[in-house]
């Protein structure tokens, strides 16, 4: 039985696929690779029939991520599971050195680790995401938004489902945050510095939804409501509550507003715009406070020059 | 071949003990999974008592469709499935129908009669049966007891899990997701006893306006939005929606009538609001039906 599974769900993109499953293959030694196949329309089932040692899963009716993921999990035979999508890449050794991670700290529910960002030719762009250090309770940064992990630096124990419950299908584009608190709530988290993957950033012209971002932020904003329901939460005092809501709001504020600047750099106002309007309705008072436009007008002359 | 058992309990544990031996009785190469979906009581105690079952203990509470995923997962049978913890399994009536799915390689589901027990009454259900294609069948009303069915775990990979979003018509639209791919086969005969909620005993019928909301959005976004409807023709989806409308403003309003003998004036006037938005047109053909039947009824004497 090998001790880690991968799920790498995919839809319609034959001409990325192989090489995410081939960062897979290089990940780690003893892995389960599992390409869950949403209903694609196009040549993938051909393409992926050509690939080796790979369990591949053909769903007839899409499901969306989130419900490709959990036909994945159900397919797994490991304790352990990653994610990854169709277009990211696992560096080599890194599903080796999180699982060994996993199970020398029984107690953990998730480790996760930094990630190296690319462009859409998967060149390096020099930066690095590093979630905040440490090994512990991340429940309260992981539900106020202030913990940035992406599904691709996560091992997860799969035990962690069998309490919490599977992805919720329903929540496009922030399942993968939904679940990660949700576990983060019962079990502590274990940080890496070390990167172990690479994630390949949208563009605007990409169509892969950096357009949307207000859209999503917006989206979790409201579900955070309903993470909010959670005992961890409803046990803590109704300050504590009023207080992380607001930190929440704020911190997705300036995101949007910062990432309207560099939406203006890429010429993309239509997006800019939506991110201003956002902001605005979130926190007109925040939006416009001199230090936010201070910033703001920092980042657009650094445009310029 | 191994079947998985898969029930999912909730505050119930008096039930509970009771619907686990009826399911250890219905067949010889089980597995019992029983899931309890965050129970607060001594639901946990009273399944470690029990010898001979996996049990799987959710922290936070899933509803019913996500607890039956975890059960998936947590389950290694080549058939599933599903009872609730009040609802019993008839003895040896899982054996017949498993020998029915390994001589028929194609068939992704069979399921099989209910024994419906009110409060006084006792009736079996579904009375017509239906084999084969049954996908343009199925859209149009549930006659699936869901405990009833056995399905092939294999089925899974191809159509997706249960939907978490769907409470109480998970299990519907999961059948009709199933047999939208496979051929389905109806055992004629009760395979398991069903206990009818009354209203009062909260178990979910009183949510009947919320369920047939969630009904038609589901029959409209997702139902013939598959590649097996979207195959037809316009004409086979009108008649599938008049057919199903007419029978969620039927259920909507036979519910009601329910609610107003148990005196809940509130549930049944939340009944009566969603028929206008589901279907006045369905409900226009009914009274329409109903008086024509009485007319002729006239004519008669």
């Amino acid at each position: 039985m090998p001790r880690t599974s991968i799920i790498i769900p995919t839809f319609n993109r034959p001409q990325l696929l192989p090489r995410a499953v081939e960062s897979a293959r290089a990940a780690g030694k003893d892995v389960e690779i599992i390409v869950v196949d949403d209903a694609s329309v196009d040549e993938t089932a051909s393409v992926c029939s050509e690939l080796n040692g790979v369990k591949y899963i053909r769903l007839e009716h899409n499901q969306g991520v989130a419900g490709a993921r959990n036909v994945g999990i159900l397919a797994s035979t490991s304790e352990y599971i990653a994610f990854l999508d169709d277009d990211d890449l696992r560096l080599p050794g890194s599903l080796d050195q999180q699982s060994e991670l996993l199970a020398a700290n029984p107690d953990i529910g998730f480790v996760c680790g930094a990630m190296l960002l690319a462009d859409q030719e998967y060149t390096l762009t020099g930066d690095i995401s590093v979630p905040p250090q440490g090994h512990g309770d991340r429940f309260w940064e992981l539900l106020e938004l202030d913990f940035p992990v992406m599904p691709l630096c996560v091992l997860i124990r799969k035990e962690c489902f069998m309490k919490v419950g599977l992805l919720n299908s329903r929540l496009r584009g922030i399942d993968d945050w939904d679940i990660l608190v949700r576990i983060a709530e019962l079990y502590p988290v274990l940080v890496l510095a070390d990167p172990v993957g690479i994630y390949r950033q949208p563009t605007v012209s990409s169509g892969q939804g950096s357009s949307s971002q207000a859209s999503q932020l917006y989206h979790a904003l409201a579900h955070q409501r309903q993470l909010f329901q959670l005992p961890r939460v409803q046990l803590a005092t109704r300050a504590q509550r009023r207080r992380a809501r607001r930190r929440t709001v704020n911190r997705v504020a300036d995101t949007l507003l910062w990432n309207a600047a560099g939406l203006v750099r890429e010429r993309a106002f239509n997006s800019a715009v939506t991110n201003v309007i956002t902001a605005l309705r979130l926190n007109p008072l925040r939006a416009l406070r001199p230090h936010a436009l201070k910033k703001l007008d920092q980042l657009l002359v650094g445009a310029r020059f | 071949m191994l079947t998985s058992i898969i029930i999912t309990t909730h505050n119930r544990p008096h039930l509970l003990a009771r619907a686990i031996e009826s399911a250890r009785l219905a067949g010889t190469a089980i597995e019992l999974i029983v899931v309890d979906d965050a129970s607060a009581d001594e639901t946990a105690s009273v399944c470690r008592a029990l010898p001979g079952i996996k049990y799987v203990r959710l922290e936070r509470n899933q509803q019913v469709a996500g607890a039956r995923n975890i059960g998936l997962l947590a389950s290694s049978g080549r058939y599933v499935t599903f009872l609730d913890d009040d609802d019993l399994r008839l003895p040896r009536s899982l054996d017949e129908q498993v020998q029915l799915l390994d001589t028929n390689e194609q068939a992704g589901l069979v399921y099989g009669q209910a024994v419906v027990r009110d409060d006084s009454t006792e009736r079996v259900y579904p009375l017509c049966w239906v084999q084969g294609d049954v996908f343009w069948k199925l859209v149009v009303q549930n006659f699936v007891p869901c405990g009833s069915v056995v399905f092939r775990r294999s089925c899974l990979d191809r159509v997706g899990l249960l939907d978490s979003y769907l409470a109480g018509l998970d299990d519907w639209d999961l059948w009709v997701r199933i047999a939208s791919l496979y051929p389905v086969i109806a055992l004629e005969k009760p395979v398991m006893i069903w206990r009818r909620s009354t209203p009062v005993s909260e178990q979910g019928t009183s949510l009947a306006a919320s369920i047939v909301s969630r009904a038609v959005q589901q029959f409209q976004s997702s139902w013939m939005k598959l590649p097996r409807a979207v195959s037809g023709t316009a004409e086979m989806r009108r008649i599938a929606w008049q057919q199903f409308s007419a029978n969620m403003a039927a259920h909507l309003i036979w519910e009601t009538i329910r609610s107003l003998n148990h005196r809940d004036a509130w549930q049944a006037a939340r009944n009566i609001s969603t028929v206008g938005r589901v279907g006045p047109v369905a409900v226009a053909r009914l009274v329409k039906q109903h008086l024509q039947l009485r007319t002729s009824e006239r004519n008669v004497f």
